[in-house]
């Protein structure tokens, strides 16, 4: 089930918060682990049960690692849920992906699988892996209760599309959580702006990316093709972080708090600073997991920049069994090593304007390679990005620049702070005509963009998942 | 207190929109057919545990909430709005022209070249073993392109239709590119539909008359008689806004002799023209009784000749205007026929030869041109 449905905003959300508000608080984890599997079931009733698997296995793996703390085999514990995380993950993403890849380089013909890949796997997995390490590091505590840690594994906000929440990060709240009214007001305001992002801003942009990318890149011009990818790199970033802010939101609601997960990745003035902006969650799961352990930047500069190397590799791999994805990880790779050994003093130095403009170049580009999957696509269309395949400027470019201009525009204030430091403005001001604007715009702007999320989802022209690859 | 206050009643405002409408919902009928969308709607899938395990029951369900979602036409209106709004100019593959005229996208990429010289060979074999005559209409974008939003991109039938005049000769080829475009300025065609009108049908005659060596200037705009005045056609129906509806009219000249005509060999009718549309949405069904598959037209002019036309619905409001000059006139919408054409045009032919013409909007035949021999 997504978000942007008609049947999760007037089946599953009022039923299941219904219940979930009334049943006293010893019941609210049965409501939540029941929920959360219907939520998964609904769009992958076969693959919940292998969502299942991996949360015994890890449960079972957490009392293991308590039994043995202290002892040399709690090692081999760990590795043990390491390598069954990372098993079913890779038996399910990447197997494909590996034969055919061992099918073009060798001329083999040996038969695919053809599973497809269940929805979230990408992100449960990553949380039940940094829980059995954390107990097994000692930074969280073994949780006996199956039913809490089912919650934690199944709990269907940040389910399907992050953000990826540390087990340490909600401890606590699985055992014991109080739920105000303000949690339940601030979470409903988080869950219709992150719906309105996608629904309003995501949606209607993408539309211009999917009809940019169905055309040739070889008769394209290069306003077209910039308008093309800015558009999908504005698609993407209201997309998923609008999925976070529901995702944030609806944790808000049940009583838990979720980290974030985006703070305008595209004001970023270094390639740095903007995976620090964008899925923090992800950025922060690498750097715990595999980045430190591996040295990180304590053992000189050329194990640094082959730890940047790993790390970003294996981001772009992440996001998709694909090489294109492999590539638009190593892109980033290359901006972050040149930052490491000097640009990153450059641009230190340099107005923080050049940097934003460097930074969303580099980001921009890397969309090419997100977006497009064969070779030919990426490299017909990064060549009418230069201008080079017909002209810089045509009709088609002029008249698709002049219907989103608009979009554009508002696209370009909502990706940065402006619009949260305004309404912050409000709120401390304390005047009286201040206060009373605010107290109105956080009721009713919040409802308006939800009804008008409404008639974006009940039309339904153009509402895609993006993450059906993650 | 005043900030528990506040929350409660923000908390009131934004489930209370979850509330309303999701009970109205649920309050609600279904509906099995949306006229304004011009669709089955979905229905509700039967759940059992095979379909929801194997046959997509989930999506089915959740295509079923939506089309049956309460009041989902008002919805549809609102996104529309909204586009505009966000987008202007463009709804759903139509443009907002100027002088409010909704104007139907097509967009240069989705007619290739080879698609292009496919229908054209098709079409040669027609003319040279038919001795046929060609009459492709441009469709409104072409001809009213001052009317699109300004850099609108559009599919070039100007080009294409070069193409096919070279290719089956000027002995061939009826030119109502040309006539058509002198007279841009005039109601030619329907703001809100996709069609030509009567008076853009009337100088398409001038085009034919030209071609067949007559005289042209007819069917003049003083000629028309109006029959409706609130047709809202396939364009509007598309993007759903609120406009005002067009004037349809006729050339009553055509009702001067007695006809008989017979609509795909069962119904018979003493005119061309069906009023009964006029009181439906579909009001352009008012010229030859909408669309059908063969439609026999006689009349009383005992002059011995016959005239083919294969078409789409352009030509609708165009036959007629023909009826003085034939004894017998056929027509045949390839969409709706299934046999052998060349058989079945001969089976039609009388002893002394027959007129065949092609008549069809560049988009119909691009699209759909294609008969077997």
């Amino acid at each position: 089930m997504v978000f942007s449905s008609v049947v999760f905003l007037f089946r599953f959300l009022p039923l299941f918060f219904l219940l979930y508000y009334l049943v006293p608080e010893r019941m609210k984890n049965v409501i939540l682990f029941l929920g959360s599997l219907i939520f998964y079931a609904w769009g992958e009733p076969v693959y919940v049960l292998l969502m299942l698997f991996s949360t015994v296995v890890d449960y079972v793996h957490g009392r293991l690692l308590e039994r043995l703390r202290g002892k040399r085999a709690a090692r081999l514990v760990v590795l043990s849920s390491v390598l069954i995380n990372l098993a079913v993950l890779c038996f399910f993403k990447y197997a494909d992906f590996l034969i055919q890849s061992v099918n073009a380089v060798f001329g083999t013909k040996l038969p695919l699988f053809g599973l497809g890949l269940p929805i979230g796997i990408s992100f449960y997995t990553f949380q039940t892996m940094s829980y059995t390490i954390d107990v097994y590091r000692g930074q969280a505590k073994m949780q006996r209760n199956l039913l809490d840690f089912g919650v934690y594994v199944t709990m269907f906000p940040q389910l399907i599309a992050g953000p990826i929440v540390k087990y340490r990060d909600v401890e606590e709240s699985l055992h014991h959580r109080k739920i105000t009214i303000f949690d339940v007001s601030e979470g409903l305001k988080r869950f219709c702006a992150g719906l309105g992002k996608k629904v309003l801003l995501a949606n209607n942009i993408g539309e211009l990316w999917a009809y940019v990318s169905g055309l040739d890149p070889r008769g394209m011009s290069m306003l077209t093709a910039w308008l093309g990818i800015l558009g999908f790199g504005f698609q993407i970033y209201f997309d998923f972080s609008g999925y976070s802010d529901m995702a944030i939101g609806l944790g808000r609601m049940l009583g838990f708090r979720f980290p974030e997960n985006f703070n305008y990745p595209y004001i970023a003035s270094s390639v740095t600073e903007f995976w620090r902006r964008w899925h923090i969650s992800l950025g922060s799961w690498f750097r715990e997991y595999v980045y430190f352990p591996l040295g990180g930047n304590r053992k000189g500069l050329p194990r640094q920049l082959f730890n940047i190397l790993v790390v970003w590799m294996l981001t772009g791999i992440w996001h998709g069994a694909g090489w294109n994805f492999l590539l638009w990880g190593l892109w980033f790779a290359f901006a972050l090593m040149l930052e490491k050994a000097f640009l990153g003093n450059l641009l230190a130095w340099l107005p923080r304007g050049i940097g934003i403009v460097y930074t969303l170049l580099v980001a921009v580009t890397g969309w090419v390679l997100f977006a497009l999957e064969t070779p030919a696509g990426i490299w017909g269309y990064t060549k009418a990005m230069t201008g080079v395949s017909v002209s810089l400027v045509d009709g088609q470019g002029l008249y698709l620049g002049r219907q989103y201009l608009i979009l554009f525009l508002v696209a370009a204030v909502a990706s940065t702070p402006l619009p949260h430091k305004f309404t912050e403005y409000l709120r401390k001001s304390r005047t009286g005509l201040h206060m009373a604007l605010y107290r109105f715009g956080e009721k009713f702007i919040p409802a308006a963009m939800l009804l008008l999320s409404i008639a974006g989802i009940v039309d339904a022209s153009y509402n895609p998942f993006l993450y059906f690859r993650f | 207190m005043d900030e528990k206050r506040s929350a409660l009643f923000t908390i009131i405002v934004i489930t209370s929109v979850i509330a309303v409408f999701g009970v109205a919902d649920l309050i609600q009928r279904d509906r099995l057919f949306s006229e304004t969308e011009n669709r089955v709607l979905a229905g509700r899938p039967e759940f059992t545990l095979d379909a929801f395990l194997r046959e997509g029951y989930a999506q089915k369900y959740e295509a079923y909430l939506s089309d049956q979602f309460v009041s989902r036409d008002k919805w549809i209106t609102i996104k529309t709005y909204m586009d505009l709004l966000l987008q202007e100019k463009e709804v759903g593959g139509v443009y907002l022209g100027s002088d409010g005229y909704l104007i139907e996208r097509h967009l240069p990429e989705e007619y290739s070249h080879v698609q292009e010289a496919k229908k054209i060979a098709l079409l040669e074999k027609l003319v040279w073993e038919w001795d046929a005559g060609v009459m492709l209409v441009p469709t409104a974008d072409n001809i009213l392109s001052d009317k699109l939003p300004k850099y609108a991109p559009y599919y070039d039938q100007k080009q294409f239709l070069e193409q096919v005049a070279q290719h089956v000769g000027p002995e061939h080829y009826v030119d109502v590119y040309s006539v058509l475009r002198e007279h841009a300025g005039e109601e030619i065609y329907y703001r809100t539909d996709h069609h030509w009108t009567s008076l853009g049908a009337g100088y398409g005659y001038d085009a034919w008359a030209q071609y067949t060596g007559r005289r042209g200037g007819r069917y003049t705009a003083e000629d028309m008689e109006l029959v409706a005045e609130d047709f809202l056609g396939t364009l509007q129906r598309k993007v759903n806004l609120n406009m005002a509806g067009d004037d349809i009219y006729y050339f009553p000249e055509t009702l001067k002799r007695p006809l008989k005509v017979t609509y795909d060999l069962k119904k018979e009718a003493e005119t061309c023209y069906e009023a009964s549309h006029l009181d439906t949405k579909n009001k352009y069904g008012f010229f030859l009784d909408d669309n059908h598959a063969f439609v026999e037209i006689e009349t009383e002019s005992h002059n011995h000749k016959s005239l083919f036309i294969i078409k789409d619905s352009y030509a609708n409001c165009f036959v007629p205007l023909l009826i003085p000059h034939y004894e017998k006139i056929y027509v045949l919408d390839l969409r709706y026929f299934r046999g052998r054409l060349f058989e079945f045009m001969e089976e039609h032919e009388p002893k002394q030869g027959m007129d065949v013409l092609v008549l069809y909007n560049c988009i119909h035949f691009l699209e759909e041109f294609s008969y077997v021999e």
